[in-house]
This record gives C-alpha cells, sequence and structure tokens, in this order.
C-alpha cells in the first residue's frame, strides 16, 4: 500500500471518524484505507497484475502447439526398478508405518514424541501422551523438525580449515588436544555448551572436569540467558485465577505445551460445567498469553518492575487502587476461595522474581498451584566471561557443541575477535554457519531423530533419544565428541547413553525407550528460593518522545536453530501473521508520530549498531514501542538468509528492552508478506465471543429449505468442532497439515500472490477499537458442507461428495478451472499454480513425503480432506476386522498436534461421539450459517470471563 | 483473371473433410491405444534379473502366495520377498545354481535384487492388499493364473473401468476365507447367489465402494 508519512495522520483520523466494527482483521480494513481495497475486491488480485502485457496471438498459437506435442510425450511406459529388503527387519510390513517414541530436544529440554517411520524413514511427529513435556501436544517446531532432518543445507561432511577431513582425522586432534591438556589440568581448555539438559553430557562433563579440573564450560543460549539454580514448574489446572507478569507461558519456555494444555482445560465451559479460570495478564508487547487473557493490561515494557510493585501494593492494602485491572484482580483475590498463581517471565527482573514467589506464597499457591525444582540444566559461565578468557589468554582452545554464537552473541560482545585469538576451535553443530566457517573445525551434529542421547522435561523427567533413522549426512553427536576429548574412541553413541543409566537393567531400557519416559524420574520438589527484597527498578521515562525497541526471540525461528526450515519461515506468525522475514512492529501512533508508513525500510540505531527493517503496523503494540524478532538473518551455507539479524542490537547486560533507539527512515520500500488479508470473508459476523455471564446463550437456529440434494451417510458421518475457548492461536494445527499433507513451500514472492498452500488457516481478528483491542484466532479447515456450493459448479466432477460426509477433491479429475474456489464462501480452496514440489529422487525432501497422500502437479486445485488417508485407515481396519471405528480412533493431523486440544473429529452418526456432544453444546456455531451451506466443521464461540462481562455489549 | 481453378472448391472441401477424418480416427486411436494392451501393458511380460518362474514355484511346487508376499494379509502392500526368503530354500536347494548368482551375491553383499515391476498402479491410486483378500477377492482375480506363468506378466488391464466393474459389482468376485490364494477353485451352485452371500458373510460395504476417496487421496 501506498501511504506516505504525512498522509499518516490522516489514516489516524480515518480510524477515528470509522464506524466502529465488532470485528476485523487488518487495520485497512476499519479505516477503508484505498490502496488495500482491491485485495478484497477480487479472490487473485495479483495475477491480474502479473498478466498486463497483452499476449498476441502468434504466441498464443506457438505455445499451444507446444503443449499439444509435449501432451504425446507422456504416453509412453517405462519400467521401473522395484527393490526388496535383503534382510527383512523383524515386525516391519511393507506399506504399514510404524511408531518409536524419542524426544526433541529444543532450547535443552526434552519434548516427548512418537515418530512415525515408513520403511525406515520419519515422516511425521506427534506428542507423546505419556510425556509431561508434550501430553500429546506439539507445536510448530516439533512438526516441523523432520524438514531440519532432510534438509539438503544440513553440514555433510568434517572440514578442517574449510577443507573435507574425516571424523577419524578429528579423532586423532582430539587425542592430541587431550594430551596437551590433561598433564595441564585442563587449563586453557574450555567447552561452550547451549541450554542443555541431558544426563549424558551432564555425567561426561563431570568426567572431563574430574580428570581436567581446570576445564572451563561455557553456556550460551539466546533465549534463556539466564540459568537460575532452582525453576518454578506450574499447575494452571489448579487454579481459577492465574495471574501473568508479562509472563507468555503459553508460548515460551520449556513447559510451554504443558501450560497450554493444564490451562484451556481450566477453561473448558460446557453446558454442565460453566466454570473457567480467569486470567489477568499484564503485557509489554502483544503475545499469546495476552490473547488468551480475559483482563489484560497494557504495559511499557521497561516498566514491569513498577506495574508489579503497584499491584503488589494494592494486594498489600487491600484498596483498590489505580485502574480497573487492579481493582478487579484485588476484588478476585479478596474472595476467600480463590486459588491464585503469579507468573513471572522467564527473564524476569530480580524484583519481579521475589515479589511473584512473596505473592504466590502469600496466596498459599506455592506448593500446589506452583512448586520449585533444582533446575534440569547444566550450568556454566556466561559468553562475557568466555571473552574475557579468551582476551586475558586463560583460554586456549575451545570446542563447541551447538551454539552458533557468531550469530547469537549481543553486539556489544566482540565474540569475533575473541574466538579469533584462540590457538584452535573446534565447532559441532548441525550447518556450517558462521561460527562453523571461523572454526578451525568443524565436525557435523546428528539429527535428534538421527541421535542416541537422552534429555529432560520442564519438570525434570528424564527420557531416551533413540535413532529413527541412520545419521543421513554422517554426523555424530555431541556424546561422541566429548567421548573422543575424554579419549573414548570406540564407544557407540548408544553405548554412551547406555552407561548413563545402570540404574536401568535391559527390561527397564527397553521399556524407557518404548514409553519414551523414564519412570519416576521427574524432579522431587525443593524449597523455594530463598525471598530476597530488591527494590524495583524505576523505568527511565525522560523524554516521552523516545523510542524503545525490545528484541525477543522469533515464535519459530527462536534465537535462530530453527533459521534454516522453510516449513517455519513461510508459516505466518501466529500475531501478525508475517511470512519470510522480520519487521520493526509499530503501533499506527508510533508510526505515525515517527512518520513512517507499512512497508518503508527504517534504520534503527542504538550505541553505534544499526538494522535496517521494514516497518509492519502492528495494532496491538504498545505507543512509543518498536518489538523486533530475534533469530533472523542466520547465514548458513547453502541457503540464503531469510530477514536481518537482530541480534547486532542486543546488549550484553540482558533485558530484550533497548531504549533512546533512534529510528531514521530510508528511502526505500520493502514489502511485508503477510497472509491475514487472504482468503478473506469480507468482514461478517464469523468469529463470535461472548461473556462467561451470558452463558448459556440461546440457540436459534431456524431449518431452512435446499435445493441440493439428501445425502445419506449409511456408516460414519465425519464431523469436527473447534473450540475457540481453548484455542491459542499457536499454528501447530497448520504445521502439522501441512507436514502430513505433503503440502510444499512456496516462496515468498508467492506468498505475496497470495498462493500460499496451507489446507488449514488461523484467522487473527481484532475486536474493540483500533488501540486497545483484544485478540481472536479461528483456525479454518475445510467446512466439509454437506450442501457444498463448491460440488455444484465443478465442470468435472472432480470435487464430490463422499458416503461420509467429506467434500472429496480428485486431483487426477481436477483440470484447474478454479470455479470451485470462487464459490467457496470460506475460502478453504488451494491452487497449484506452478510445479512447487517437483522431487527428483535424489533429492533428499523426498524422503519426507506422506507415502499415504498423493503429491499434487500444477495445475490442480487442493483442500482439507479431513485426513482422508486416516479416516480411511481405520475404514479398511474395520472392514478387515468387522468391528467398529471406536469413538477418538481416528485423529486429523490437526487435532493430534493441537497442545489444548481445542479441536475435536468424530462420526456424528455415534450420537455418544465426543464430536457429537460438542456440537450439541449451547454456543455451537456454524460459519455463516445463513447460507445453509450445512458445514461439518462448526466452533464453540470464545467465551470472555472478565468481571465486567455483564456490561460488556457481547453477543 | 481466374485465381482459384475448377476443382478448387473440391479440392478445399476434400481437404477439410479429410482433415476432420483424420482428426476423429487420431481420437480414436488415442483412445483405442490407451486402452489396449499396449497402453495397460497387458499381457507384457518383462525382462527379471533372475528368471523366475511362477509357474514352478507357485505350480509344481505349490507354495502358498503368502509364504513370499507375507504383507498381504495385514498391509496396503503385498510384499516381496527379501532375499533371505529366496535363501531359506536355495542355500539348499540348487545351492550352486548359475542362475541363482544374483540371489547369493545379494545376500552376500547385502544389496537387494532390483527386479521389474509388473503391477504398477498410478502414484494417485491406494490400492489396499489386505481390505481385498480379507474380504473375499482372490489373488486370481486380479492376477490370473499365476501358477501358469513361467515369467510373469499382468493379467488385467488394470484401468480404472476394469476396477469400477468389480467395485459397481462385487459379488461376483468373492469367494470363502480358506479360498483365497486358490488359483483354480469355482463356485458350486448359482454364482450370483453365492455371491450375495458372501457379501453379506464379509459385511461388504457395497453402497459407498465407488467414492473417489475409497481409492483416491
Amino acid at each position: 500500500m501506498s501511504v506516505t508519512g504525512s498522509a499518516r495522520g490522516t489514516l489516524r483520523g480515518r480510524l477515528e471518524t470509522a464506524a466502529p466494527a465488532r470485528f476485523w482483521q487488518v487495520l485497512e480494513e476499519v479505516s477503508a484505507e484505498g490502496g488495500f481495497s482491491h485485495r478484497f475486491s477480487a479472490e487473485f488480485p495479483e495475477i491480474a497484475e502479473r498478466l498486463s502485457g497483452a499476449v498476441d496471438r502468434r504466441t498464443t498459437l506457438k505455445l499451444m502447439g507446444a503443449a499439444l506435442l509435449s501432451a504425446g510425450l507422456a504416453g509412453c511406459k517405462p519400467s521401473k526398478g522395484i527393490a526388496p529388503y535383503v534382510d527383512q527387519p523383524e515386525f516391519t510390513v511393507p506399506g504399514k508405518p510404524r511408531f518409536y517414541a524419542t524426544s526433541l530436544v529444543l532450547d535443552g529440554y526434552a519434548i516427548g514424541v512418537l515418530g512415525e517411520t515408513h520403511e525406515g524413514r520419519p515422516t511425521k511427529l506427534e506428542g507423546n501422551p505419556a510425556h509431561p513435556g508434550s501430553l500429546g501436544g506439539t507445536d510448530a517446531i516439533v512438526q516441523t523438525a523432520v524438514y531440519t532432518l532432510y534438509s539438503a543445507d544440513r553440514s555433510r561432511y568434517v572440514r578442517r580449515g574449510g577443507q573435507p577431513a574425516t571424523w577419524g582425522a578429528f579423532q586423532a586432534e582430539m587425542a592430541e588436544l587431550r594430551d596437551t591438556y590433561v598433564s595441564r589440568g585442563g587449563a586453557g581448555l574450555g567447552v561452550l555448551i547451549g541450554a542443555e539438559t541431558s544426563p549424558t553430557l551432564a555425567r561426561q562433563l563431570d568426567a572431563l572436569q574430574a580428570e581436567m579440573p581446570a576445564l572451563a564450560v561455557y553456556r550460551h543460549s539466546a533465549t534463556t540467558p539466564r540459568n537460575p539454580a532452582v525453576v518454578p514448574v506450574y499447575r494452571f489446572d489448579r487454579a481459577d485465577v492465574i495471574v501473568s507478569l508479562d509472563a507468555d507461558f503459553l508460548a515460551e519456555g520449556p513447559g510451554r505445551l504443558a501450560h497450554a494444555r493444564q490451562f484451556s482445560d481450566s477453561r473448558r465451559v460446557r453446558r454442565e460445567a460453566a466454570k473457567m479460570s480467569r486470567l489477568y495478564a499484564l503485557e509489554g508487547v502483544p503475545s499469546l498469553t495476552g490473547v488468551a487473557a480475559d483482563v489484560r493490561r497494557k504495559i511499557r515494557p521497561g516498566a514491569l518492575d513498577e506495574a508489579v510493585s503497584e499491584i503488589a501494593a494494592a494486594l498489600e492494602s487491600g484498596a483498590p487502587a489505580g485502574d480497573k485491572f487492579i481493582a478487579w484482580l484485588v476484588a478476585d483475590l479478596g474472595a476467600a476461595a480463590s486459588r491464585a498463581v503469579f507468573v513471572p517471565p522467564l527473564d524476569a527482573s530480580l524484583y519481579v522474581e521475589a515479589t511473584a514467589l512473596a505473592l504466590n506464597q502469600r496466596f498459599g499457591a506455592v506448593g500446589d498451584r506452583v512448586i520449585y525444582i533444582a533446575s534440569p540444566e547444566i550450568a556454566g559461565a556466561p559468553l562475557e566471561t568466555l571473552v574475557t578468557d579468551a582476551e586475558s589468554g586463560r583460554l586456549e582452545q575451545l570446542v563447541i557443541l551447538g551454539p552458533d554464537v557468531l550469530h547469537t552473541a549481543p553486539g556489544d560482545l566482540d565474540i569475533t575477535g575473541a574466538l579469533q585469538r584462540l590457538a584452535r576451535v573446534y565447532h559441532h553443530g548441525l550447518h556450517v554457519d558462521r561460527t562453523a566457517r571461523l572454526a578451525h573445525w568443524h565436525v557435523p551434529a546428528a539429527h535428534d531423530l538421527e541421535s542416541w542421547s537422552d534429555g529432560r522435561a520442564y519438570e525434570g523427567s528424564a527420557s531416551i533419544l533413540q535413532p529413527l533413522i541412520a545419521p543421513l549426512y554422517g554426523g555424530v553427536t555431541k556424546h561422541q565428541v566429548l567421548a573422543a576429548l575424554a579419549g573414548d574412541f570406540t564407544s557407540s553413541a548408544q553405548e554412551l547413553v547406555r552407561g548413563t543409566w545402570p540404574s536401568l537393567n535391559d527390561e527397564a531400557w527397553f521399556e524407557a525407550l518404548k514409553s519414551g519416559l523414564i519412570e519416576g524420574s521427574a524432579a522431587a520438589a525443593t524449597a523455594p528460593p530463598a525471598a530476597t527484597s530488591v527494590a524495583p527498578a524505576t523505568a527511565v521515562d525522560g523524554a516521552t518522545d523516545a523510542v524503545d525497541v525490545v528484541l525477543r526471540p522469533d515464535p519459530y525461528f527462536s534465537d535462530g536453530t530453527h533459521a534454516a526450515n522453510l516449513f517455519l519461515a513461510e508459516l505466518p506468525r501466529p500475531l501478525t501473521k508475517i511470512v519470510w522475514g522480520n519487521t520493526a512492529e509499530m503501533s499506527p501512533d508510533t508510526a505515525a508520530r515517527l512518520g513512517v508508513a507499512q512497508d518503508d525500510v527504517v534504520e534503527l540505531s542504538a550505541n553505534g549498531r544499526t538494522v535496517v527493517l521494514p516497518v509492519f503496523i502492528h495494532p496491538g503494540m504498545p505507543e512509543g514501542v518498536i518489538a523486533v524478532a530475534l533469530g533472523f538473518g542466520r547465514e548458513i551455507e547453502g541457503s540464503a538468509p531469510i530477514g536481518v539479524n537482530a541480534f547486532v542490537l542486543a546488549r550484553r547486560d540482558g533485558g530484550g528492552v533497548l531504549s533512546e533507539v533512534t529510528v531514521q527512515k530510508l528511502d526505500a520500500k520493502e514489502h511485508v508478506v503477510t497472509t491475514q488479508h487472504h482468503h478473506s470473508m469480507e468482514g461478517r459476523d464469523i468469529v463470535r465471543e461472548l461473556p462467561l455471564a451470558a452463558f448459556p446463550p440461546e440457540r436459534n437456529e431456524p431449518a431452512q429449505p435446499t435445493l441440493y440434494p439428501e445425502y445419506e451417510n449409511p456408516e460414519e458421518a465425519w464431523g469436527m468442532s473447534i473450540d475457540l475457548n481453548a484455542c491459542i492461536g499457536c499454528m501447530a494445527c497448520v504445521a502439522a497439515c501441512q507436514v502430513e499433507n505433503n503440502s510444499p513451500v512456496v516462496g515468498r514472492e508467492e506468498v505475496a500472490r497470495g498462493h500460499e498452500m496451507h489446507w488449514l488457516r488461523v484467522d487473527r481478528y481484532y475486536a474493540g477499537d483500533g488501540d486497545d483491542q483484544r485478540t481472536l484466532f479461528q483456525p479454518v479447515p475445510c467446512m466439509q458442507c454437506e450442501d457444498a456450493p463448491c460440488e455444484v459448479v465443478c465442470p468435472v466432477n472432480a470435487t464430490v461428495h463422499t458416503a461420509d460426509g467429506i467434500n472429496a477433491q480428485v486431483y487426477n479429475r481436477c483440470v484447474g478451472t478454479r470455479y470451485c474456489s470462487q464459490n467457496c464462501p470460506y475460502k478453504v480452496r488451494r491452487f497449484n499454480f506452478f510445479a512447487y514440489q517437483d522431487f527428483a529422487e535424489d533429492n533428499p525432501l523426498s524422503l519426507l513425503m506422506n507415502p499415504d497422500v498423493s503429491v499434487r502437479e500444477r495445475g490442480v486445485m487442493e483442500k482439507c480432506t479431513y485426513c482422508v488417508q486416516r479416516t480411511r485407515a481405520a475404514q479398511i481396519e474395520a472392514n478387515i476386522t468387522d468391528s467398529p471405528i471406536t469413538d477418538g480412533s481416528v485423529m486429523t493431523a490437526c487435532q493430534q498436534a493441537c497442545p489444548s486440544r481445542a479441536i475435536t473429529f468424530g462420526n456424528l452418526k455415534d450420537r455418544s461421539s465426543a464430536v457429537a456432544r460438542e456440537k450439541g453444546e449451547p454456543h455451537a456455531y456454524a460459519l455463516l450459517e445463513e447460507l445453509n451451506t450445512k458445514p461439518r466443521t462448526t466452533y464453540l464461540a470464545r467465551i470472555r470471563n472478565a468481571p465486567d462481562s455483564e456490561e460488556d455489549d457481547g453477543e | 483473371m481466374q485465381v482459384f481453378g475448377r476443382q478448387a472448391d473440391q479440392i478445399a472441401q476434400f481437404g477439410l473433410t479429410a482433415a476432420l477424418v483424420m482428426l476423429l480416427v487420431f481420437a480414436v486411436a488415442w483412445v483405442g491405444l490407451d486402452r489396449s494392451s499396449y497402453g495397460t501393458g497387458q499381457r507384457l511380460a518383462r525382462l527379471q534379473p533372475i528368471p523366475f518362474s511362477h509357474a514352478h514355484h507357485a505350480g509344481e511346487d505349490g507354495i502358498d502366495c503368502r509364504y513370499c508376499h507375507g504383507a498381504v494379509e495385514t498391509s496396503s502392500s503385498a510384499g516381496l520377498p527379501a532375499t533371505e526368503i529366496c535363501m531359506t530354500c536355495h542355500s539348499q536347494l540348487f545351492a550352486d545354481a548359475p542362475v541363482l548368482e544374483p540371489v547369493r551375491q545379494s545376500f552376500a553383499s547385502g544389496k537387494p535384487i532390483v527386479w521389474e515391476r509388473v503391477h504398477d498402479l498410478p502414484d494417485f491410486v491406494y490400492f489396499n492388499h489386505a481390505a481385498h483378500v480379507n474380504n473375499g477377492v482372490g489373488c486370481v482375480s486380479c492376477h490370473g493364473r499365476i501358477d501358469e506363468m513361467p515369467t510373469l506378466y499382468q493379467a488385467a488391464p488394470l484401468t480404472m473401468q476394469w476396477c469400477l466393474d468389480c467395485h459397481r459389482d462385487p459379488g461376483p468376485q468373492l469367494r470363502p476365507e480358506d479360498e483365497i490364494t486358490s488359483m483354480t477353485w469355482t463356485p458350486t451352485g448359482e454364482r450370483r447367489k453365492f455371491g450375495e452371500q458372501m457379501i453379506a458373510h464379509y459385511h461388504v460395504r457395497t453402497d459407498h465402494m465407488t467414492d473417489c476417496y475409497v481409492c483416491h487421496r
């Protein structure tokens, strides 16, 4: 869009004068800004733009002739090889997937998964219901991990000085290193790890330090810079008042999946139990926890201490002071029966942490809603110590196990200079990144799915990682690297892990592998950290026109660990729906003050370091604050960096908030690609919210006449219900759908044209006025209409109804007229404009494909099928065994991935099925009911539990 | 001046008609060829790396199909025998026959024998062996008289039309459980009546057997 800086003021004016919209998706919808309206008026607006040059008759005839000629080429039928096993592994049945329990280690903590393998190749990960870090749920990072596993840009060979070397040569080098340093007690040798909880790694480091007492262990994690000795573990399902002190507990931290589940379980409002917990949230920059909150208060990101001390004082005196937030909170906590819990953020200041602990103790939460355990993480000296050690010469040689420190080190820390001073740097990692290129030696790491290792969940439970596939690119585990340093060159990766668990006999070991969890290994509760009295920091509140920059890890790329994962690059960010890059996010007011508009390029400078980013107007942002996502711009050999590295702005004293940042508008434009306005449904009453006090609402569904034929469902009638009150908007479902259904990544330019291929999208709506609005999420898969408008317009019968009520799309029949998409009121059909995936057999990504789903070619329409491969598998099984399909035995990929169990799927003909019960709830509704399409996918309205909800004009 | 000759009109008419006829012939030939055994690969025997004879193993020796194709009752794929299965017999029988050299080599080196695929369905067709053999469809119904094929060939056209013939009217193709792998079984009594009994016996859900999603996903 083309809004000039000076016109920004008028945008503000138009926003104020515009008629109040109940729910809106993008700012321009409310302000009726001209440049954007064409997106709503045409379904594929970018096609018209691209076909601007007229094609002449001669060219048309030439192309037609060429197309006719090439049609004949498809007629040949080449012979194909078919290779059976030589020695078929026991229990392997060709054509049947097998599931193995293992874990992924994310930011150091294990998330239990069940890996689906087809003839030995992992294609899909599901959450392990028995694992406390997963409880059966996953997130987008877990879902797309298989992409990283196969991705061709992984490191493929050992390098010495950039030249190919061998693992044997590296082991010889380690032996030499060991000879040098054992005699010196390890003085001068260092090991740098990321966040790690692996008991095997801890055992190996302990053994090394026993041998070399002066060996230095450094730890660097950009997402969790602090590593306190005692950490809290929450039980949100036991609380009825949850107070988030700017903590994004639903989306960040190792317990996020468990938190999402516990939190949503405390908020399932049903006919028989119409009650739910209440979430108060202080919020600096918009977060998923803030979106889920019933009562939210925006604060200036640097001013958390102040806000918390205000709350603490009000709770102390019992006098409701200040705004509604505090008044309601005091009233709620005054109630005798209230079970409250206070949640400080992961990077809390000492004051906030101490106050949260004091409040939790005062309201009796400690021991019930929150317990404290000794941190499962391995301790290490921070990166600053590494730099000073290198500069002073105390550190001579360094072994780096994982972290790309050159990418994630704060800009004011000269890590490059420090590493260059060292005599030798050894790097072990998945990718050839900047750190790997600077190091003298690089060893490719095995992916978690190729590794024997172990790790602990957020509450301390240990699980074993077992490989689902042999290392594809010759990777070794970090345990093998440390073993070489310890002089052990013969132990296999498995033996190294097995050696950590001598207490497990063979039977217990196999049981641990099978279940994905070592029984009874959860950490015992310890005493909470000693109470300290810290004074709250007063926020620098001098110049009001100063701009603060908040740096925070990207929800998918994290600190850049997953920055090479293109599935994640193209997955719309939960709140902004931005893909393929990071931006300077700011509120409309801030943009107006700075004189910038959407897509303008600005230069942010602080302390002489600058980053250049495009502007994105994000209505939920607080005034005077710019948010920038970290983790972008990572330079990995074999792939182009995505976005801009914002770590250069970060400071070594931690804290993601930078004050006194200068913003300069550059004379350039960069289009920020966001998907929210794609597939728009033009502001109809689509997402619904009601106050808890208004529950149960009256249902009013007059039956409408229809011209469509009656369909009969002789056996099953599949249906889905999505609980908007449970959905936290994390996008795990979209990622799961993409992996399960072989949906391609289309690239930045194609997404900009609205050609993204995700079958499922999560719409974001704002409610209320532009400044202090609430946000709502709504996942939209195919509605599987019983009277489907798409079916009647297909000229070749490529989209038809099946006997179990699925709106089937037959790819091999589709000729690509796209009439169906045009006639779909929900805009859930996707068209392959190009051959987005045309895998040669030697492309490793072809191994990622789910063999039970067709890979669609160019020119066909595709859509959500309710995971027909899964329903068909269940029906075939039922056919063979002549037994009925039990409720809950078939799960769609989105349903299975959801950490908060927002999606229910099953057979509607079975009146006692979970999905039939959900659809009978009073707050169930169908999208665009008035069209009488009779959708099989329905929703449960979101319910807001704010104290003022009686006076709310909500539905 | 006379631009067109006397016969110009006739030539033009003939040309147009000929073009039309050619187009028609071309279209008919295209469709015909596509459905002929040339297009479907029916009865086309492929040269295999080992001259394996089904006629000998399944016919003369009477080895049950499931000895080698063990997954047929449980999986979508019938499965091809691992080299190890071949060697269960051929480590003793014909242990040094020159034709079996590739088998011994594969067993020693661990490299699979790469056979030529005979029955090849398009990638968008999800045929499930288990669903068929557990519901009364015999091997011979699709694969023909395997026990009489010294060199394996595709007995049926494997076109969608051919699939649908049976999916619209499965009864005549169904047989009792213990005759699934039999190559010679024939029903006694009235075929149609017996088929209806079989449909009832196997609880075959005939109502939606022609849904697209039954085979295409």
